[in-house]
């Protein structure tokens, strides 16, 4: 039993320090070499720019909100988020980035983007969402 | 003993399978079913909200050739998001259709990352017949990480042990799941082959 908490403890500590280097190895990934890394008004463009010039191909006359989401750590966790945002008809697509925890949201341009909401909506499905950045197309 | 060690065994086991996932997204629906030598087991749950579920346990014993079901309450306690990591403490309960005298209630928790996976488990059940405890703890490994929609794999390691018995018995557990389903193999020396399917809409 006692081998089994050591273990345990291990394992945590481990995947802890595994994270962190995760976490490092995106923000290198996602801010170097990308001339889009930076938008034309100055701000940082807080995803993978492949995955977002994938998302927003063939978009137009659209706005992308790109939520940072807490607690969104596998697929089934973030089946609920795509369900409940798909129920919005203002909503073009969606994209969910597990590695980067972000959700990509294409609304179409007649429809105001609330955080509260967006908050709410995720929290339903049982995480955070933490920030958001809007991109109009 | 031998034969009480099967079923406890079995029980325990049962149980462990149930607890992947115990409460969906708000409005959400998870079918779960499970079939081995013993018995085939149907589980329902509703959460109105992802804070807690309601469900009803159907199962067909083939050992004792009889049926009952269990009325199901799961409630989140706490839950700690973190950018990469999740963790999670569970308070569940069941009451029998054999009567209220037959019941279990327990609380089970798990931290996990895209990569890592640990969760522990404490249940007591008591019937007419028998009462136990129940413990467990899991660790699992993801071997490669997945993209959202792809085939995800994970093997684990469970540790179990009851009251019943005393000893602690440890078996690998094979979990895949794609979209809204999950199957799951776990193999122990007491039960043999297992599956266990899951269903979430």
């Amino acid at each position: 039993m006692k081998y089994i908490f050591c273990l345990l403890f291990l394992i945590g500590s481990i995947s802890t320090i595994a994270e962190k280097d995760q976490m490092h190895v995106m923000h290198g990934h996602t801010h170097e070499g990308h001339l889009h890394d930076t938008m034309i008004d100055g701000k940082l463009l807080e995803v993978n720019p492949d995955r977002f010039d994938n998302f927003v191909s063939g978009l137009t006359e659209s706005q992308v909100a790109i939520i940072s989401v807490n607690g969104m750590v596998c697929d089934f966790c973030a089946r609920g988020i795509e369900k409940t945002f798909k129920k919005d008809k203002f909503i073009i697509k969606i994209d969910v980035d597990l590695a980067g925890g972000k959700v990509l949201i294409a609304y179409s341009n007649n429809k105001k983007i609330d955080f509260e909401d967006i908050q709410k909506k995720i929290l339903s499905n049982g995480q955070n969402a933490t920030a958001l950045q809007i991109i109009d197309l | 003993m031998g034969i009480k060690f099967v079923i406890i065994s079995f029980l325990f086991i049962a149980a462990l399978h149930l607890e992947s996932r115990p409460i969906s997204y708000s409005g959400g629906s998870t079918v779960m079913m499970q079939t081995d030598a013993l018995r085939d087991s149907m589980y329902y749950h509703y959460s109105p909200t992802y804070k807690f579920a309601v469900g009803i346990q159907a199962v067909k014993d083939k050992y004792f050739n009889s049926d009952y079901s269990y009325f199901r309450f799961t409630y989140l306690l706490n839950r700690k998001n973190a950018p990469h990591s999740q963790r999670n403490l569970y308070l569940q309960s069941g009451i029998s259709s054999n009567g209220f005298d037959n019941y279990f209630y327990g609380i089970h928790g798990d931290w996990e990352t895209r990569r890592w996976f640990t969760g522990f488990g404490y249940k007591k059940t008591e019937t007419n017949k028998l009462n136990f405890l129940e413990q467990y703890l899991q660790i699992g490994v993801a071997p490669y990480i997945g993209e959202y929609g792809d085939l995800h794999t994970w093997v684990m390691l469970k540790s179990k042990n009851n009251s019943i018995t005393g000893d602690w018995n440890t078996y690998p557990v094979l979990k895949f799941f794609k979209g809204n389903a999950l199957l799951e193999f776990g193999y122990s020396d007491s039960t043999k082959l297992d599956v266990h399917i899951m269903y979430r809409f």
